[in-house]
């Protein structure tokens, strides 16, 4: 097919050119883990009669977004292809539990410790489990973990155009990325069992510390079958033979490679097919899994088919039975067809509140939003209480911090949050008085603004200039905020003597100036997650070379800057979380952003899925390991988040 | 005609360069920067320092950082070798991107086509006969309904009717989830699910041809040459099918000519109502992702085709009327 195109096209063109546990039942059965965290109503009186969950049944899971067909990890940032390879590749040494921390497997990891060394870097030797094997029953080693890390930090996967940064952070790193050595100094294989890896001294300490000593297995008989490993105690050494040739075989190639056939896994699943031309894959579980975390979780669910789904039709596809389950629903009107759908008894649904945020952002390095008074002002002059309403349908909240409402870091502070944030409640005389006093008394000629007469407040600058207190505002096409915003917050500009300019450009258009410091454009409609992790040290480093992708706020705010830089390296959960309020605190003060709304997300199902207990911070494919199918159920429940 | 032929392939050579060097300065003008695509953007968050190498090693490999004449000289020489690039969105050579796409749209658009041609041809005949009769006015409203309403309107009807409200149809999708079908139970439940989009299409592409049809029709049927030949004692049936149709045939063999060059041309609304995985859709996303190497392979293979289809158009006229000379 590849060469029949490729002859079509050239020559056109050259003519003219379970839950189930290990072994015996854990006890927890599903129901019991949902419900200490959410309260579940059902719309009949209770629910007929216990059902045990048994391994079986088919969900068909509904995506907006496309599933491509790379089910390697290296070359695809699709969510839905995150969530399958999560599924696909399993026994992950260190991986985030349902309590949202990260923990060490104990079905993985049998015993693990962290050494200090003296030049600052750190050890984490771990020793796996003697029964982990891949689906095809051969058993899994400390070299397919090893290997893990070489195969995705190396040259010869980078030359495949995959991402190579896995193992950035362990010593040894460059020389080995770069093809110089085929040592990688800071990866040891000390037995059959056991490998440590020894992270750089200038990435400790970190909070998120024992992230470092996560690893995933990868079959090395598959991918690099006349290969080895080897240690002689300076490190894990590649033998020869491990070429881009060789990758591009086992890996790359488009009919039999790794990549778009994974045939031995280690995950909850194995992959059976990807249908690129009906946007499907299907997944079936994986028999020789052991299971994971203390009570020994296993999957139920006999098969997981993925197909994308058109937001316009998903919820008739929901009611018409060809799809299961639509997860991540947002806006009124779309939540609203699911409800309809749930009084209709044929949908379940689960609710529960997003770890991220709509927003406005700022530029903080070119005029006018380089004041903090202008970007309060802004602020100040747009109902965010009714935006939020206006635009979930009432399916939203809205937060006053860079947070989202499922963080643990807000759970933890949220009493503060509520009291000590300012919420910039919408007050048009409050936005004139903060301008005021930023110096925005001016008219076009230099004489005292009136409102009434003039239009635009000016202020002058240290150079004697004139500054407009005119915003320009970079915006996406066919996008409901944008249009929102068109009503609710532009016309209320001039009544304070400011001007809101909105210019209309594509999302790649708009990322590029985001990204650039001095853009002409102040201010940005986007959206931003919290999941699972944070680095708000790279977001406002005063270090002007990381403007851009990384403080792209183009803040430079000593205090922000300190605090957040302080947050990395404390360890402690209670520190951390005293420090994260600080910063909140700074951030919300700066005025950085505006939150216009922090969704609730919904999720709709058949009544055959049962125990399906989304959270923020968690994806379907994580929340689908406690749920199992009922082919009997009848019965839709409704069940209410945090 | 072998002279006209050689000029016409010179000259389509010409457009083509032409084409080319104008598509190429637009995609280069589009702002954003594509290298960003190639990055792993969490990498950003987590060590910058090796992000901006990675994005520095994304843009070398891509090639941009090279003049653009040199970027373009390589451009051309990879395409017309048949090498049209990799995709920045999905990470594979381009030809690996296009297949599946490209066969959905074909099949698509070729049972569209017979479908059009085997309603609209009897029926324009039927309608220019009886001209302003009930049954002529029927097909001309319809027909009028049929052209006027836009495409995702009659989609999201027939959706309604034919998947919801008498549920004979599946909604979206070119297979059954999670089906292992093989064989012909594989081939019958591929055009289970093209049915609804294929009805859509059909629908919405019947009265264009059946107004032309009829048209040509009754053009002809006015000539003296009918007048003679029924004049002649001729049947009805020889007068209508042997001797106006074959007339009428010159204007439709146009539309045909256009309609077969359009088997390559995705229905961006189609395609994305129904979720059929084709050209269309394809070219769209390669757009909006900034994927210059898919959208220029599949730009050009558009020009090409349609230069071609131009040729082709001109080689039909003269098959279907001898009097029409190429010089």
């Amino acid at each position: 097919m590849k060469k029949m195109l490729a002859l079509l096209m050239a020559l056109s063109m050259t003519t003219a050119v379970a839950l189930t546990s290990c072994g015996e039942s854990s006890g927890d059965s599903p129901k019991d883990s949902t419900e200490s965290t959410t309260s579940t109503e059902s719309t009949d009186e209770e629910s007929s009669g216990e059902t045990t969950a048994t391994t079986g049944g088919q969900i068909v899971i509904g995506s907006v977004t496309d599933v491509d067909a790379d089910m390697f990890p290296g070359w695809t940032t699709s969510a839905e292809n995150m969530s399958i390879f999560r599924l696909l590749y399993g026994y992950t040494t260190v991986d985030y539990t349902k309590d949202f921390t990260y923990e060490y497997d104990p079905q993985v990891v049998t015993a693990h410790e962290e050494i200090e060394n003296e030049d600052g870097t750190k050890t984490f030797k771990m020793t796996i489990a003697d029964d982990l094997v891949w689906s095809d029953g051969t058993p899994i080693t400390a070299k397919d973990y090893v290997f893990g890390i070489m195969l995705n930090s190396s040259k010869e996967m980078g030359d495949l155009e995959a991402d190579t940064s896995t193992g950035a952070d362990y010593v040894g790193y460059e020389e080995w990325n770069s093809g110089e050595s085929d040592t990688f100094t800071g990866l040891n294989l000390i037995d059959e069992h056991t490998f440590s890896v020894t992270v750089k001294a200038d990435k400790l300490p970190y909070h998120y510390e024992i992230t470092y000593a996560s690893v995933t297995p990868y079959p090395m008989f598959k991918l690099a079958p006349d290969c080895d490993i080897t240690d002689d105690g300076n490190g894990a050494t590649m033998s020869e033979g491990f070429t881009t040739e060789l990758l591009s075989q086992t890996i790359a190639d488009t009919e039999t490679g790794y990549r778009y056939n994974p045939t031995v896994v280690s995950g909850q699943y194995t992959f059976t097919s990807y249908d690129a031309s009906n946007y499907e894959a299907v997944l079936t579980i994986n028999d020789k899994f052991k299971g994971t975390w203390e009570e020994c979780y296993k999957p139920s669910i006999e098969k997981i088919v993925i197909k994308k789904v058109n937001a316009a039709t998903a919820m008739d596809e929901l009611a018409a039975g060809t799809i299961d389950l639509y997860a991540g629903v947002s806006g009124g009107t779309e939540i609203n067809k699911g409800l309809d759908l749930y009084d209709q008894g044929k949908v379940s649904y689960a609710n529960w509140s997003r770890s991220g945020y709509g927003k406005l952002q700022f530029h903080c390095d070119v005029g006018p939003t380089d004041s903090t008074a202008v970007r309060q002002a802004v602020s100040y002059i747009l109902d965010k209480n009714e935006f939020a309403k206006q635009y979930t349908g009432g399916y939203g909240k809205l937060v006053y911090g860079a947070y989202g409402l499922s963080q643990t870091e807000y759970k933890a502070n949220k009493d503060k949050i509520e009291t000590e944030l300012n919420k910039y409640e919408y007050n048009l005389e409050t936005a004139k008085e903060v301008l005021i006093a930023d110096g925005w008394t001016l008219n076009a000629n230099g004489g005292e603004f009136v409102e009434g007469t003039d239009d635009v407040r000016y202020k002058k600058m240290e150079d004697g200039s004139l500054q407009p207190l005119v915003i320009k505002w970079a915006c996406t096409p066919d996008n409901p905020v944008v249009d929102l915003l068109n009503t609710m917050l532009v016309p209320n500009a001039p009544l304070v003597g400011m001007k809101i300019e909105p210019t209309v450009m594509d999302f790649n258009q708009m990322l590029t100036e985001l990204y650039t410091p001095g853009s002409e454009y102040n201010m940005f409609n986007l959206a931003t997650g919290f999941y699972p992790t944070i680095a708000p040290w790279y977001y406002y480093t005063t270090d002007t070379s990381y403007w851009g992708i990384y403080n792209n706020n183009m803040i430079s705010d000593d205090q922000l800057a300190k605090v957040t830089d302080e947050m990395r390296y404390l360890v402690d959960e209670d520190e951390w979380n005293a420090k994260w309020l600080e910063y909140q605190k700074r951030f919300n003060e700066l005025c950085l952003d505006i939150p216009l709304y922090s969704d609730i997300y919904h999720a709709f199902f058949t009544p055959k899925l049962q125990n399906y207990v989304p959270d923020g911070m968690h994806q379907w494919d994580q929340t689908l390991l406690y749920a199992y199918i009922d082919e009997n159920a009848t019965e839709v429940t409704a069940t209410q988040g945090e | 005609m072998a002279k006209y032929l050689i000029k016409r392939f010179l000259y389509m050579i010409f457009v083509f360069f032409i084409v080319s060097i104008l598509m190429f300065a637009i995609t280069k003008a589009v702002p954003g920067d594509p290298a960003l695509k190639m990055v792993n953007p969490n990498l950003a968050s987590t060590d910058p320092a090796r992000y901006q190498i990675a994005l520095e090693e994304a843009r070398e490999s891509l090639g941009l950082d090279q003049p653009l004449p040199i970027q373009y000289i390589k451009w051309m020489g990879n395409t017309l070798t048949g090498n049209f690039g990799f995709s920045i969105q999905y990470k594979k050579p381009v030809i690996d991107v296009v297949g599946t796409p490209m066969l959905n749209t074909v099949a698509l658009n070729l049972f569209s086509l017979i479908l059009v041609f085997a309603i609209t041809i009897p029926l324009g005949i039927i309608s220019a006969v009886k001209k302003r009769s009930v049954f002529d006015q029927a097909v001309q409203v319809g027909s009028i309904i049929g052209y006027s309403l836009p495409v995702f309107v009659t989609a999201f009807v027939f959706i309604f009717l034919f998947a919801l409200k008498l549920p004979i149809f599946p909604i979206s999708g070119t297979a059954t989830p999670g089906s292992d079908y093989t064989g012909l139970a594989k081939f019958g439940d591929y055009m289970y699910h093209m049915a609804l989009p294929l009805i859509v299409s059909t629908f919405c592409s019947l009265g264009g041809i059946l107004r032309y049809v009829r048209a040509a029709m009754i053009d002809a049927l006015r000539e003296d040459y009918i007048r003679t030949a029924r004049a002649k004692g001729l049947r009805e049936k020889v007068v209508i099918y042997s001797h106006a149709f074959r007339n009428a045939l010159i204007p439709i063999v146009t539309i045909i000519t256009s309609w077969f060059v359009s088997i390559f041309g995705g229905s961006v609304v189609i395609e994305s109502i129904f979720l059929w995985n084709g050209l269309g859709n394809t070219l769209l996303s390669a757009l909006r992702n900034l994927d210059s190497a898919l959208y220029m392979a599949m730009m050009m293979f558009y020009v090409v085709i349609t230069l071609l289809g131009n040729l082709l158009m001109d080689i039909a006229y003269c098959i279907a009327d001898p009097r029409v000379k190429l010089q």
